[in-house]
């Protein structure tokens, strides 16, 4: 007799999407049911069902994850008001702006970068300080590790979520202009013989994309407050990379927590 | 800060024994030794009269299970089922108790309502 074997993909996907500690039971009972003449429709809805029940079972366990993500996301345009006040009470992007290439583009980066992560990370220890005083239980591991990984994650979605598509999308600027914005207090105007020079503050990239460009309103409260669009495309990489770093480092909740199967 | 996670804990939690968990638990106490994810399952469509997501029942076993409701142990894999194990699952002294609680206050709640109860009766006989 020969042994009907189900749909492959479906059972690909079983493996590798659906579940965890209790997958081989699961795939196992599906198996039997299938190999007792079960249709391979029946199996496929199975598949999917338990995809579904997996995935709603693991974000109800990190609900608290989510809900403190967004609530810190929210703070996110106040924080950016707070650190362009910083940077004109200091007078720091002059300071930068008196380096030389490569410095001026690396500091003016690296001041945007480590504002952020400073804003990212202190929602990640608010968020495990009490949690760490309630369950007593706390991966290190996985926390050094989502530490790390926000670094790049904020990297990317800030560039994919925020630049690009105000450099690509945006209608207002004309295209020859948006192919030549500087990405430093330079701009090399001539490449035989070389010949740089100095541009504007305000026509480079830091200008056009950083805090001061994405910050609409000058409180604390109405930043807040402000749900724009364009607010909510910046408040988005922060709640990713809150909800990244923080996913695999606290414990589930100890009845739900476990995603089933 | 710490209530706000003593509420997503309450949220996500739920104390008593919903419908679905009170059908596996009774489904899981009449097949005794042999009650996993098949079974179960089968008996459960048999009685509901519709298709059951196994899935679902795993995850309803897995609740009951972190309720302290069934206990759970691995049996050997064999090669009709892919030589992936059977979980066999069994109801504990405080699922037990849940169930006749359970069943006590479903019956005087059905008492309480006359022609239900005559209804009841009818179909008893």
């Amino acid at each position: 007799m020969i042994r009907r074997n189900p749909p492959r993909v479906a059972t690909w996907i079983l493996e590798h999407f659906a579940l965890a500690d209790r997958n081989e039971a699961l795939a196992g009972d599906l198996l039997e049911e299938f190999r007792a003449g079960r249709s391979n429709r029946w199996y496929w809805r199975q598949v999917v069902s338990a995809i579904a029940i997996g995935s709603l079972r693991g974000t109800m366990g990190r609900l608290d994850v989510l809900l403190f993500a967004l609530f810190w996301s929210m703070l996110t345009p106040a924080w950016l008001l707070a650190f362009v006040h910083l940077e004109q009470r200091f007078s720091l992007e002059q300071r930068l702006w008196q380096m030389d290439w490569p410095w001026s583009t690396v500091c003016d980066l690296g001041l945007l970068l480590a504002a952020n992560l400073i804003f990212t990370w202190a929602g990640i220890a608010l968020y495990l300080i009490p949690h760490l005083s309630i369950t007593k239980n706390l991966r290190l591991r996985a926390l050094v590790k989502g530490l790390l990984a926000s670094v790049p994650v904020l990297v990317t979605l800030w560039a994919a979520l925020i630049v690009l598509p105000m450099r690509f999308i945006s209608q207002s600027r004309p295209a020859d202009r948006l192919a030549s914005i500087p990405m430093s207090s330079s701009r090399i105007t001539r490449i035989e013989p070389l010949q740089v020079t100095r541009v504007p503050y305000e026509e480079t990239w830091i200008a056009q994309y950083g805090p001061r460009a994405v910050v609409h309103e000058d409180s604390a409260l109405k930043a807040v407050a402000d749900f724009r669009i364009s607010t909510m495309f910046v408040r988005l990489p922060f709640f990713l990379c809150v909800v990244f770093a923080l996913w695999g480092t606290a414990p589930k909740s100890a009845r739900t927590g476990r995603i089933a199967m | 800060m710490s209530n706000f996670f003593a509420i997503i804990e309450l949220m996500t939690d739920r104390s008593y024994l919903g419908e679905f968990e009170l059908m596996i638990l009774l489904t899981v106490l009449h097949l005794g030794e042999e009650a996993y994810g098949v079974p179960i399952s089968r008996e459960l469509e048999a009685h509901r009269g519709r298709s059951v997501s196994v899935g679902s029942v795993y995850a309803a076993l897995e609740r009951l299970e972190a309720k302290g409701l069934v206990t759970s142990s691995l049996g050997d894999p064999t090669p009709e089922r892919g030589g992936k194990a059977k979980r066999f699952f069994q109801v504990t002294k405080e699922g037990l108790r849940q169930v006749r609680a359970t069943r006590r206050v479903l019956t005087r709640l059905w008492q309480t309502l006359p022609d239900l109860k005559l209804e009841v009766q009818l179909e008893g006989k």
